[in-house]
C-alpha cells in the first residue's frame, strides 16, 4: 500500500471541520443552525471553520433571505464530496492497521505509516 | 468521533421533530371518531373543519423547528428511500390488516385488533429501515402490538378504537422523541 495512499489532510483532519463534513455528507445541504446544532459548536466557532472550508473549495455557502429573515445554507462541493469519502476511507485502513487482530491476519500491512501531512493554506 | 454516529446524529436532527407527530395522532383519534358518530363529529363538515384546524397546527410547530434546531434538505438517496417508505406503509398496514381480519376469503379472521397489529408493525419496520428504533418506540410500538394480538378482540370490528390507540401511540410518540431531541441537542433556548 503507498505510504501517500493514508497521509491526513489536516484541514480535514481537525475534529470541528471533519464533524462539519461528516454531517454535510449525509444531507444534500443543512442550514447554520442544523450544522450548529449537529456538532455542538459554537456560532463563531462554526462560522470561522466554515470560511476555511470555503476558502479550501470543500463546501459552497449561500447566504440568502427565508421569509424576512436571513439564512445561510451549507453544502458539500464535489471536491468536498470525495474529500471526506476519502478521509473516512484513510482512517477506516489506519484503524485496520493498528488492530493487531486484523495485522495479524494481513501481515504485509504492518509498516506504520507517516504522521498527517502540514496543513493545507 | 465515529463517521456512522456523526451521520446517525445528523439524521436524528431531523426526524427526532416529534411534535409534528401530535396533530397526525389527534387526526386519528377524530377520524375514530367521526367514524363513531360521536357528538358533532356526526356531520362530515365538522370533521374537515377539525381536520383543517388539525393541519394548520402543523405550520407553527414546523417553523418553531426550523428557527431552532434549523433546516436540512435530506440528501437524493434518503428521499428516495423516504418515498419508497410513505408509498409501501400504507399498503402493508391495508394488506396486513386484511390478512388478519376482514370480510375478505383469504383472510385469517383472527380476533385480534388488526388496525391497531398492523399500525405498530409499519411503525417498527418504518423505524428499524430507517433512522433506527429507540428505547421508547420499542416500549410504544411494542405496547399497541401486543394489545392489539391479545386474541380478546371478539364481536364487532374495533378498528375505531385500534384508530383511537394508534393515535395515542403517535402523540406519546412525538413528545418522547421532541424529549429525546432536546436531550441530545439543546433546549430551543440554546439555539
Amino acid at each position: 500500500m503507498p505510504e501517500d495512499e493514508l497521509v491526513l489532510d489536516r484541514l480535514i483532519h481537525e475534529p470541528a471541520r471533519l464533524a462539519i463534513l461528516t454531517v454535510l455528507s449525509s444531507v444534500d445541504d443543512a442550514d447554520f443552525v442544523f450544522l450548529q446544532r449537529a456538532t455542538g459548536l459554537t456560532q463563531g466557532n462554526l462560522s470561522s471553520h466554515l470560511t476555511k472550508l470555503e476558502t479550501a473549495g470543500l463546501v459552497a455557502i449561500d447566504k440568502r433571505f427565508v421569509g424576512r429573515k436571513p439564512n445561510t445554507s451549507v453544502a458539500l462541493t464535489p471536491e468536498g464530496r470525495k474529500g471526506i469519502a476519502r478521509h473516512w476511507s484513510q482512517l477506516e485502513r489506519l484503524r485496520r492497521l493498528s488492530d493487531p487482530t486484523i495485522r495479524e491476519r494481513a501481515p504485509r500491512a504492518t509498516r506504520a505509516p507517516r504522521a498527517a501531512r502540514p496543513a493545507s493554506p | 468521533m465515529r463517521h456512522n454516529d456523526l451521520q446517525r446524529a445528523a439524521a436524528g436532527l431531523s426526524y427526532l421533530r416529534g411534535l409534528r407527530l401530535i396533530p397526525a395522532g389527534f387526526l386519528l383519534i377524530v377520524a375514530a371518531l367521526a367514524n363513531e358518530n360521536v357528538g358533532p363529529l356526526r356531520d362530515d363538515w365538522a370533521f374537515l373543519l377539525i381536520a383543517g384546524m388539525v393541519g394548520l397546527a402543523y405550520v407553527p410547530i414546523a417553523r418553531f423547528y426550523r428557527e431552532h434546531y434549523g433546516r436540512m434538505s435530506p440528501s437524493a438517496r434518503q428521499q428516495v428511500r423516504e418515498g419508497a417508505a410513505l408509498v409501501a406503509a400504507p399498503l402493508v398496514m391495508v394488506a396486513g390488516a386484511s390478512l388478519l381480519r376482514s370480510g375478505a376469503s383469504w383472510s385469517l379472521d383472527l380476533p385480534v385488533n388488526a388496525l391497531a397489529v398492523a399500525f405498530a408493525g409499519v411503525m417498527l419496520i418504518s423505524y428499524a429501515a430507517g433512522p433506527g428504533i429507540r428505547a421508547h418506540h420499542l416500549v410504544i410500538w411494542g405496547s399497541l402490538l401486543l394489545v392489539g394480538a391479545v386474541p380478546l378482540w371478539d364481536g364487532a370490528d374495533p378498528s375505531n378504537v385500534g384508530l383511537v390507540l394508534a393515535g395515542i401511540a403517535v402523540v406519546a410518540s412525538g413528545v418522547l422523541d421532541h424529549r429525546l431531541l432536546v436531550r441530545t441537542f439543546g433546549a430551543p433556548r440554546d439555539a
